[in-house]
């Protein structure tokens, strides 16, 4: 009984952490998942004006490690300029898994937008709609249900990687767990944070499950 | 006046010339049958119509307007942006996989376009899509979507999609091909329907009953060129060219 007592002590500051690492991934991810639309469309287009740069932002962030990126964006940029200090760590890791999960999401957008039937576009030219309103009314809500399952993926993968944002000084639920584990000078503590941990995880497989149930209506 | 014509449209892809000198003049309210064996360049043809190809070189008027002007495979004339638009959306098209919006229901399917491209008032658009799918016998079929139709169903969704632009022409891209055999019945009545009412329509169609039946002229194409064309009495008695007697003999 002395071990559960032990874990019932802990479990605000757990709470706490785990708190911090879901933040971190849904606005990381929602807010990724709309700079990766432009980012796809953008990699996608005819103009080596737009395609290239997208390219090489892809390129950049899903060619270089995460925990480099962000030792980057939080100590690095203010040496080059100080005016792009970043003073809050929490907004610099904001930063850094929202640009990073776009050049991942960027990807699967693409690839869901490219597998759509090329008859779509000829069916939508032929009524006259635009590109933009091919894109908007009839290729993307397409794809919507497609993109779900990496979207969760991605979703999973950024939640564990949040665990890198120890190293900006932040309290995240690995972080946390750490520190009560050295302070209290036993490893009993990282049983209850895997089980937080899996518990998200399967909260957020459920909920992506269901999406993808709800937009599989017409097929 | 015609309402279409093409004048000396070439088509290549690579090295591979898929349309050479096609000319062809389509009046106001007649049916055209393009057949012709797989390869001769029906379906090209009827794509670089409206667009969906941009031809390599040649011109396609329409109403004696100079619609397209190609040479060396870019567009250098033509007439104004907005007239270019207002004519294309005068071209409804139907595909060989019917190409319906899968997301959507078979009443979105007809209505989206009238609503987006000419900001037709939702509610009467909603009006028109019930009244077109009642022409093509599926009113019941309203809110079922395009995946739990049969193919004979999905196309003759896709006809009155195209019907819901008010087209003054009609474009048949092999509308039966990819139908079981006892659907394709269901698909020709309804361009029969559409034919009577005066509709210009173009028609590539491996169907011979159906254009000796309804067309106003059968257009033969073999290897990039229209090769013979007459009325379906000329052409299935009485074939000019080889190739034709050819063709007709292996499909008839």
């Amino acid at each position: 009984m002395d071990a559960l007592n032990k874990i019932i002590t802990w479990m605000p500051q757990l709470l706490n952490g785990a708190k911090m690492t879901i933040i971190i991934t849904i606005l990381s991810v929602a807010i990724g998942l709309v700079l990766s639309l432009f980012l796809a469309l953008g990699k996608m287009s005819k103009n080596p004006i737009i395609n290239k740069p997208c390219s090489a932002y892809i390129f950049f962030f899903r060619g270089t490690p995460l925990l480099m990126q962000i030792y980057f964006i939080y100590f690095g940029l203010p040496q080059f300029n100080p005016a792009l200090t970043i003073k809050s760590a929490f907004v610099a890791a904001m930063i850094a898994y929202t640009l990073n999960s776009a050049a991942y999401l960027a990807e699967n957008i693409r690839a869901g937008i490219q597998s759509i039937d090329k008859g779509q576009n000829e069916a939508a030219k032929a009524l006259g709609m635009t590109y933009g309103q091919t894109m908007r009314y009839i290729i993307i809500p397409q794809t919507v249900r497609r993109l779900i399952p990496p979207v969760g993926n991605e979703f999973i993968m950024v939640l564990k990687d949040v665990s890198l944002v120890a190293i900006i000084g932040l309290s995240d639920l690995t972080k946390v767990t750490r520190a009560i584990s050295s302070s209290s000078a036993t490893a009993l503590v990282y049983i209850p944070a895997m089980i937080i941990y899996l518990i998200i995880t399967a909260v957020f497989s459920f909920i992506f499950n269901r999406l993808e149930k709800k937009y599989s209506v017409y097929e | 006046m015609s309402y279409i014509k093409t004048e000396a449209l070439c088509k290549d892809f690579g090295d591979l010339k898929v349309l050479k000198d096609v000319n062809l003049t389509v009046e106001q309210g007649e049916v055209i049958v393009i057949i012709g064996p797989s390869g001769a360049g029906k379906s090209t043809f009827l794509r670089s119509l409206n667009t969906l190809e941009t031809i390599t070189s040649g011109k396609i008027f329409i109403e004696d307007e100079l619609f397209v002007h190609a040479e060396k495979g870019k567009v250098i004339g033509g007439m104004s942006k907005e007239k270019h638009k207002a004519l294309l959306l005068e071209m409804g098209m139907v595909f060989q996989r019917f190409n319906l919006f899968p997301h959507l229901s078979v009443r979105d399917n007809v209505k989206i376009a009238p609503i987006k491209v000419k900001n037709m008032d939702p509610e009467a658009a909603d009006k028109l899509a019930l009244e077109l799918l009642a022409k093509v016998g599926l009113s019941d079929k309203a809110d079922a979507y395009p995946n739990n139709l049969s193919g004979g169903q999905q196309q003759r969704v896709a006809i009155a999609r195209a019907l819901a632009m008010e087209p003054k022409i009609m474009l048949f891209d092999e509308p039966t091909s990819a139908l079981d055999p006892e659907l394709v019945g269901e698909v020709l009545n309804v361009m029969k329907d559409l034919a009577k009412q005066g509709m210009t329509m173009i028609c590539v169609t491996h169907e011979m009953g159906f254009a000796r039946e309804v067309a106003d002229r059968v257009v033969f194409m073999y290897d990039g060129v229209i090769l013979e064309e007459g009325t379906p009495a000329e052409m299935f008695e009485n074939p000019k060219t080889d190739k034709a007697k050819q063709f007709l003999n292996s499909v008839l």
